[in-house]
């Protein structure tokens, strides 16, 4: 099953150009969570010299799920697909921890890893939905008043869909690509049955899946397709894009806090976005903001992918790596969007003597014209 | 090492860093198996079994270190320091077992001086964190690695590494002003703030290139440049390489300051530059770069320019020398670079003007005469440009070699005889940059001849016990 990616492996095996990128790799210091420690393990598997067992399959099953590295590749191998079909085919050998296949299971039976309830059916009709997921639905939910608040400041009514449904990135992650696909070939149905031509997404992780990943969970999604993917958008464009027009506008807080942005989970895999999003928060921030390190184009994710379910100690040490990282920066105060981000974050900020703040929640409050 | 004593050295080991940080798993022990070095990754590659770590011990402290040692000389285990593992002379394999000490929790920059142009940090930092953090004051490290993103600023300083601009910054071992180092002893020391000055012997340098036998660098202070307004690069075309040549020993010998003078021999044009740049190009392909002000980049650009052309150069314009810096590393990376299941060795080496090109011609020679059954690829570049000389970055490539691992040893070390034969007999160095390893060690006694014996002398009044990375730089 691995011969479609074994190329990829081998190049990887031969490569180190993504250690300094590679987010499990950077807080661990331990070869073995790098792209090329991964690979290495897997192709010497095949050759004899290494055993699947609980520690060789942990360790397989503890890399994020390769974006990072993937982004910053110097020849563009597709390290996470590689890295999904090595998981996949560990699966259906049975191999996968406990941890993994109860993923699956809560995945299967709720749509979601978090609460034991299916997703919330879509009502009502338009052209544009709003994508809830289960992150915002059940880690941070006062981001979709907000957000519906600011849509509406906008002159946009949505319908909210997808209600408490993950986005598939998980189940593609931990090696279940047939899942991954019914969730997201779930949310397009519930979309085409309220008639919507677009689909608004709350995160860079949510914009990933479904622009950039649709139909690459499984082939026999785009086969079986009910309808045409819509066009897919970020609240957070879509904002800067009226705000640019001036068709919204923010009062600036008088909050005074040292600041920063926290490029969210998944940031890397969305080209610019993290100019477009750094102008809507600096339309309501009276400061400049107190950068972090590890921004931008560099920005490394908090404990939000599935590896907080299989390895949840290194997802800690991810999402303490960003807060010492903005501790160092100066700021107190840590402005993001993307609900899985906020919701790592929050877990362990007071530790830090520091403090959350959702973005969207921020920007209705301050929205102008607009109770 | 029996069962009783592994776990007498573990549970020391423990005492010093913590139990989190040693490692004895069956995936650990594989990863630091190997570096680049072709003939480890080859013994992989076939399936056979490598040498193993015992164990994979992550320090946090110079102190920490410095207790391992003592450890280690206890028991006289070795100790192999392992910072990004991207050596490709095999001087980070644990060729005969031991602790494999990674330095990459000792990651901090401790300052940066704007006055002084200076960075200290530890020596586990990544190449590329430490350019980004640089690049945020303005500033750069300008040792640009092809390995930066994988490798440690002291696995810059440990085989006396060059850069892709060292042509005019230098390689690290001139960048560095000083160093803390723990010693095979377990002392800690400091070499003097400068590496410039006349207070008694420089015991600094020996430092540089020992690759970890003669202590673990764990601090340096570098170093730093502002980062230039301007990077000018052309590309120029020669149809005769000793012209070409001539042309680079000009820019050199009248200080015109290119931070690059990449040659590439006409071999390494139609295949290397074809496939990483796409260029098709009979001749010998040269870029060249210019770096500072604006005005005064333009100005050596334009004079260097007057010297190619009167040589019999062809201006190829800025294009193609700005898509080769664009794309400098591609050509070590896959798919591009050396891979399996080929037999490779990259024997690089140094001298100046006036045996350059008689050197170039005599190693080609050698290899490609020699092995010509086993159609031998040979190419090369000259890079890193001193003001008396260039080296001379030259590879063997075998297609198709002997499938079986012992057979491929042995050919795979039969060329670099040839290859390295050449090189002394025309007053080459046996290495310019990628150091000497575990593949160039057995080289060292012929390299240094009567000298060799006093560099014994000093490894053994360091390292009296040879722990310290045993079967590398000669020792």
């Amino acid at each position: 099953m691995l011969d479609n990616v074994i190329s990829t492996l081998e190049n990887c095996r031969f490569c180190l150009m993504c250690r300094h990128v590679a987010p499990v790799g950077m807080v661990t210091n331990q070869e073995a969570y790098t792209p090329h420690g991964m690979a290495l393990l897997v192709t010497s598997q095949q050759r004899g010299l290494a055993t699947w067992n609980a520690e060789t399959v942990g360790i397989v099953f503890s890399e994020v799920d390769g974006g990072n590295s993937r982004t910053h590749c110097a020849t563009d191998q597709p390290f996470e697909e590689a890295l999904a079909a090595v998981r996949a085919e560990l699966v259906v050998q049975g191999l996968a921890g406990t941890a993994v296949t109860q993923l699956h299971t809560h995945l299967t039976q709720w749509h979601n890893p978090y609460q034991p309830q299916l997703p919330q059916s879509a009502t009502g009709a338009g052209q544009v939905a709003l994508f809830a997921g289960d992150e915002a639905a059940y880690l941070w939910p006062e981001t979709i008043p907000a957000v519906l608040k600011l849509l509406s400041a906008v002159g946009m009514e949505v319908v909210v869909g997808g209600y408490g449904r993950n986005n598939g990135l998980f189940a593609h992650s931990a090696g279940f690509p047939d899942l991954a696909a019914q969730l997201w070939q779930a949310t397009l149905d519930e979309l085409a049955s309220v008639g919507a031509k677009q689909l608004l997404l709350l995160s860079a992780g949510d914009f990933y899946a479904f622009n950039d990943r649709r139909g690459g969970f499984s082939r026999p999604v785009s086969a079986s397709a009910k309808v045409s993917p819509p066009d897919f958008i970020e609240v957070t464009d879509l904002l800067a894009e009226r705000l640019a027009a001036g068709e919204i506008a923010f009062r600036k807080t008088e909050d005074e806090t040292p600041w920063t942005y926290v490029d969210p989970t998944h940031a890397v895999r969305v080209p610019e976005r993290h100019e477009r999003v750094r102008g809507l928060v600096t339309a309501v921030m009276p400061t400049p903001p107190r950068e972090l390190f590890w921004r931008k184009e560099r920005a490394q994710p908090v404990g939000s992918t599935y590896i907080q379910f299989s390895s949840p100690a290194l997802a800690e040490r991810l999402t303490r790596a960003r807060l010492q990282d903005a501790q160092a920066s100066g700021a107190q105060l840590l402005i993001c969007e993307d609900p899985a981000t906020l919701h790592h974050l929050n877990r362990y900020a007071g530790e830090y003597g520091l403090r959350v703040q959702g973005l969207y929640e921020l920007l209705a409050q301050r929205v102008i014209g607009h109770q | 090492m029996t069962t009783l004593q592994h776990e007498m050295i573990r549970s020391e080991l423990e005492e010093v860093v913590g139990k989190e940080y040693i490692s004895t798993r069956e995936s650990d022990r594989l990863v630091y198996a190997t570096d680049w070095f072709w003939l480890p990754q080859m013994w992989l590659d076939r399936g056979a079994q490598p040498t193993l770590p015992d164990f994979i011990v992550h320090p946090g402290t110079a102190v920490e270190i410095a207790e391992i040692l003592k450890i280690a000389n206890t028991y006289r285990i070795p100790v192999v320091p392992w910072g990004g593992g991207s050596g490709s002379q095999g001087g980070a394999a644990p060729v005969f077992g031991g602790i494999m000490l990674d330095v990459k929790r000792l990651n901090r920059i401790l300052e940066i001086d704007e006055t002084s142009l200076t960075v200290t940090a530890e020596a586990g930092i990544n190449g590329s964190v430490l350019e980004w953090a640089l690049n945020e004051k303005g500033l750069t490290l300008p040792h640009y690695a092809a390995s930066a993103n994988c490798a440690t600023l002291g696995g810059y300083l440990a085989p006396r590494g060059s850069g892709t601009i060292s042509t005019k910054y230098g390689k690290a071992e001139d960048m560095v002003l000083n160093m803390q180092i723990v010693l095979p002893t377990g002392e800690i020391i400091r070499t003097p703030i400068v590496p410039d000055h006349a207070g008694g012997p420089d015991y600094f340098h020996l430092f540089l290139g020992s690759e970890g036998t003669f202590g673990v660098i764990t601090e340096a202070t570098m170093q730093v440049d502002y980062l230039p307004a301007a990077r000018l690069l052309r590309a120029v075309l020669f149809q005769n390489l000793g012209h070409a040549l001539g042309a680079g020993r000009q820019l050199m010998t009248r200080r015109l300051s290119p931070f690059v003078i990449r040659l590439y021999d006409p071999a390494s044009t139609a295949t290397q530059v074809k496939k990483v740049l796409g260029y098709e190009m009979d001749g010998a392909y040269m870029v060249m770069g210019f770096d500072g002000d604006p005005d005064i980049a333009a100005l050596q650009e334009q004079k260097s320019l007057e010297i190619c052309l009167a040589l019999g150069g062809q201006d190829l314009g800025r294009e193609p020398g700005e898509k080769w810096w664009d794309h400098r590393y591609h050509f070590y990376y896959p798919p591009n670079g050396l891979h399996f299941p080929w037999m490779y060795g990259t024997t690089e080496t140094v001298t100046t003007f006036d045996k350059l090109e008689k050197l170039y011609w005599a190693q080609k020679r050698a290899v490609e005469e020699t092995y010509a059954d086993w159609n031998v690829n040979y190419i090369g570049h000259f890079s890193h440009w001193f003001h008396w000389g260039a080296s001379l970055y030259s590879r063997f490539i075998i297609p198709e070699p002997p499938q079986e691992a012992e057979e491929a040893i042995r050919l795979h070390n039969r060329i670099w005889n040839t290859a390295i034969t050449a090189v002394l007999e025309n007053g080459g160095m046996i290495n310019e940059h990628h150091g000497v390893g575990l593949k160039l060690s057995r080289f060292m006694r012929r390299q240094y001849g009567p000298a060799w014996p006093m560099l014994e002398r000093i490894k053994k009044t360091l390292d009296p016990n040879g722990i310290m990375n045993p079967g590398k730089v000669g020792f």
